[in-house]
């Protein structure tokens, strides 16, 4: 008699858990599917939920050096411009100091030439005090005041820093952020250390009426320190070029990781739609199915028949 | 002989009728959770003429010996203790949950982040005034969540304490209850409806109670209940008509701990022993989370100490605080980042000092921290979240098993009331039948 016995509060009970237990799949199911993401919060599988922790933590640092690494190209391409601007200041200098050189040229030649190497000078100290858009000098290394000043001798003075600093471009990943004055205009000449404003400076001196004694000589003379000044100039435009292509390289390997974390993301915890889709219909086919007997059965009463 | 006839019929027909109204009972009953089914036992009556001599001539009918509730104490003790399992271990994660929520809902990992991704972009323009103060502003988010985190910590702690406090009164409404029903039990006659609401209300009180804390009951004469807290050598909380006082008192830390009649009890099971559960693991939480805050001030204070500001004067404390709940910013603006080592000159673009915070705050810093909080608390809630499924499915199979045991079927109503109505109509007919004998009898002529 108790093993036939059903009582109708334990059909009902079972039919609820069974329709509420599908209904909640079908809940989920909806949710990821809506959201996106098959993790609604972290103890839905704590792993998955570190790892994409450690992706977004990744992903947002990554954000942060691909605008520094805008920053460093935008920084070196303006150096290059300027090394290319002082490059040809002192092309044409050796040019006008070629012509200076000749015994023929007259004294009032002479000093129209110092007047244009003057002029050049302070084209070349100009470039050499350019700024970055950010404001920052850049050829002053480190330091925040412009690279190099002027008294009222005209003598000038390199007051930046040492070396020129680094940016963060990638993980673990910096680039020399430029190269700094001396780096650029300091060269030997005649085994004495001098740079692009002394030399030029002493030319023009030299050029001028009551200069040198001999001042085609000393501009004859001049002309190996121009070749030296160029020199360094470009040794320094071709570090600016390595470092700029280092930075592409940088940049092309940054993307292909950042693609590998949104697909390796994506496969923890992303939502597979086809399949979010296909298993919610399976589960609301099932719930439907069970409704309908549910009905079904829950008509069946005796109470019908008597 | 005809005159037993009709007593034969009457007490038949009062004997289906009492049937009936069983069985309407019952019907009415259907959709009462606390209601077991009932019976109607019939008992033979058999008359005697006298002491010594016993005809085989002595029917006399039928009557109800008793109304029998359906017991099922073995299935009720494992819903009870299945559905006390159940409630601990909901209790607990909920607890968890709330853990779990202040902390990843906050946002204090995104904070972090975001604070790191700050001092990133400054380190690329040192001495840039706008990225000083976004990487201030990221230090001041991260304080506030840190502190949203603790105080919603805090309200989950509150929100436990207060569950905790009205599960005990539950608990002690309950054995005050059952003491009650205890003293009207041993007063009513076995066998009675009186006696069978009686015990429902009893059964009622005791899944009340052990939903609450772990119980033992001990079933005496008559359907009395002595109840004990935990295994059977715990202490009584209903012996006879006496019931004991159950009290909740929080600790200095936020925990809970329980007293019986004063003495220190501790729930193994039930809501009670959850919630306890839970307290302990949202303190956990939030020392976890006092030493992340204590992590992060202690590295970004002792970077600054070893740096020089944009002015040339040496780092001075970012933030103040020792924990979750008292981290401020202690700097006004975003001048105040030492980013150059020290002994640097004023306006220094040397970041190295920056560099230097931010190795700091990547490698086993703040960040990796949190993110071990997070698996950690995320682990247990999914931990819990398996095993309560499991005593969900076994609290559910047996209070299925429970309610078919003792909970009305409506078919087998439908056939006893076609079955008791024709026993009714049967005893009329013997009542006709009898009638139909006398008016024999008295018509001989």
């Amino acid at each position: 008699m108790l093993e036939a016995l059903n009582s109708t509060a334990a059909f009902y009970a079972r039919s609820q858990s069974q329709m509420v237990g599908l209904r909640a799949d079908a809940e989920r199911a909806q949710s990821q599917i809506a959201s996106g993401e098959r993790l609604q919060r972290g103890s839905d599988d704590p792993i998955a939920s570190s790892r994409l922790r450690a992706l977004e933590r990744a992903d947002r640092l990554a954000d942060v050096d691909a605008s520094n690494t805008i920053r460093a190209r935008e920084e070196l391409r303006g150096s290059d411009t300027r090394l290319d601007d002082i490059t040809n200041a002192l092309l044409r200098a050796r040019e006008l100091t070629i012509q200076a050189s000749n015994g023929a040229t007259s004294e009032t030649g002479r000093e129209a030439i110092a007047n244009e190497i003057a002029s050049l000078r302070d084209t070349i100290f100009a470039s050499a005090n350019a700024t970055s858009l950010t404001g920052r000098a850049l050829f002053g290394g480190e330091a925040e005041a412009p690279a190099y000043t002027q008294d009222g001798a005209g003598n000038v003075t390199y007051v930046g820093g040492t070396g020129s600093g680094s940016l963060e471009i990638g993980q673990g990943v910096s680039v020399e952020r430029g190269v700094n004055g001396p780096q650029v205009l300091n060269f030997a000449h005649e085994g004495a250390a001098t740079d692009a404003f002394a030399f030029l400076a002493q030319l023009e001196a030299d050029l001028r009426p009551g200069g040198a004694a001999d001042p085609a000589q000393s501009a004859r003379d001049a002309l190996a320190g121009f070749d030296e000044a160029v020199d360094t100039v470009t040794r320094s435009q071709t570090v600016i070029g390595v470092r700029l292509a280092w930075i592409d390289t940088v940049e092309q390997a940054e993307i292909t990781r950042n693609e590998e974390r949104s697909i390796e993301g994506g496969a923890i915890g992303g939502v597979d739609i086809a399949e979010a889709i296909t298993q919610m219909q399976q589960v609301l086919t099932v719930l439907e199915a069970s409704q309908a007997s549910f009905t079904r059965l829950s008509t069946l009463s005796l109470f019908d028949q008597i | 002989m005809a005159s037993s006839l009709l007593n034969i019929g009457r007490s038949g027909a009062i004997a289906a009728r009492t049937a009936l109204e069983v069985t309407s009972q019952n019907i009415a009953n259907s959709a009462n959770e606390d209601y077991a089914r009932r019976n109607a036992v019939f008992g033979e009556v058999s008359a005697t003429s006298n002491m010594a001599y016993y005809s085989n001539n002595s029917m006399s009918g039928v009557r109800i010996d008793e109304v029998r509730r359906t017991d099922a104490v073995f299935l009720q003790n494992q819903a009870r203790r299945s559905g006390g399992d159940l409630a601990r271990a909901d209790a607990e994660l909920s607890g968890l949950q709330l853990a779990e929520n202040a902390i990843e809902q906050a946002g204090v990992y995104p904070a972090i982040v975001e604070f790191e991704a700050g001092l990133a972009a400054l380190s690329a323009d040192p001495l840039n005034g706008s990225l000083r103060a976004a990487a201030l502003e990221n230090a001041r988010s991260l304080t506030d969540t840190l502190q949203i985190a603790d105080s919603a910590l805090d309200n989950g702690t509150g929100q436990t304490l207060a569950a905790t406090q009205s599960g005990v009164e539950t608990a002690n409404f309950a054995s005050a209850e059952l003491a009650r029903l205890n003293a009207a039990i041993v007063r009513t006659q076995d066998g009675t409806s009186a006696q069978a609401t009686l015990l429902d209300q009893r059964d009622a009180q005791l899944a009340d109670l052990s939903g609450q804390v772990g119980i033992t009951i001990d079933y005496q004469e008559r359907g009395v209940v002595a109840v004990r807290l935990g295994d059977g050598t715990g202490p009584f909380l209903v012996d006879g008509t006496n019931s004991a006082s159950l009290a909740a008192n929080q600790n200095p830390d936020g925990t809970a701990s329980f007293t019986l009649d004063g003495a220190a009890v501790t729930p193994t099971s039930g809501a009670l022993a959850g919630q306890s559960q839970a307290l302990i693991a949202l303190r956990d939480s939030k020392s976890e989370l006092d030493g992340l805050a204590a992590l992060i001030i202690t590295t970004v204070n002792d970077a600054q100490a070893s740096g020089t500001a944009p002015d040339g004067s040496a780092g001075q404390p970012l933030f103040s605080g020792t924990n979750a709940a008292t981290i401020a910013l202690s700097a006004t603006s975003g001048d105040a980042f030492a980013t150059a080592p020290a002994g640097s000159p004023a306006a220094s673009r040397d970041a190295s000092n920056l560099e230097a915070l931010r190795t700091a705050l990547a490698n086993g810093g703040p960040a990796e921290e949190a993110d071990r909080i997070l698996y950690d608390i995320a682990n247990a809630v999914s931990g819990r979240g398996i095993a309560r499924d499991a005593l969900a499915a076994i609290a559910e199979t047996a209070d299925i098993v429970l309610s078919r045991e003792t909970a009305v079927d409506l078919d087998v109503e439908a056939a006893n009331l076609v079955r008791f109505q024709q026993a009714f109509q049967a005893s009329g007919r013997v009542i006709e039948v009898a009638r139909n004998v006398f008016d024999t009898i008295l018509g001989i002529r």
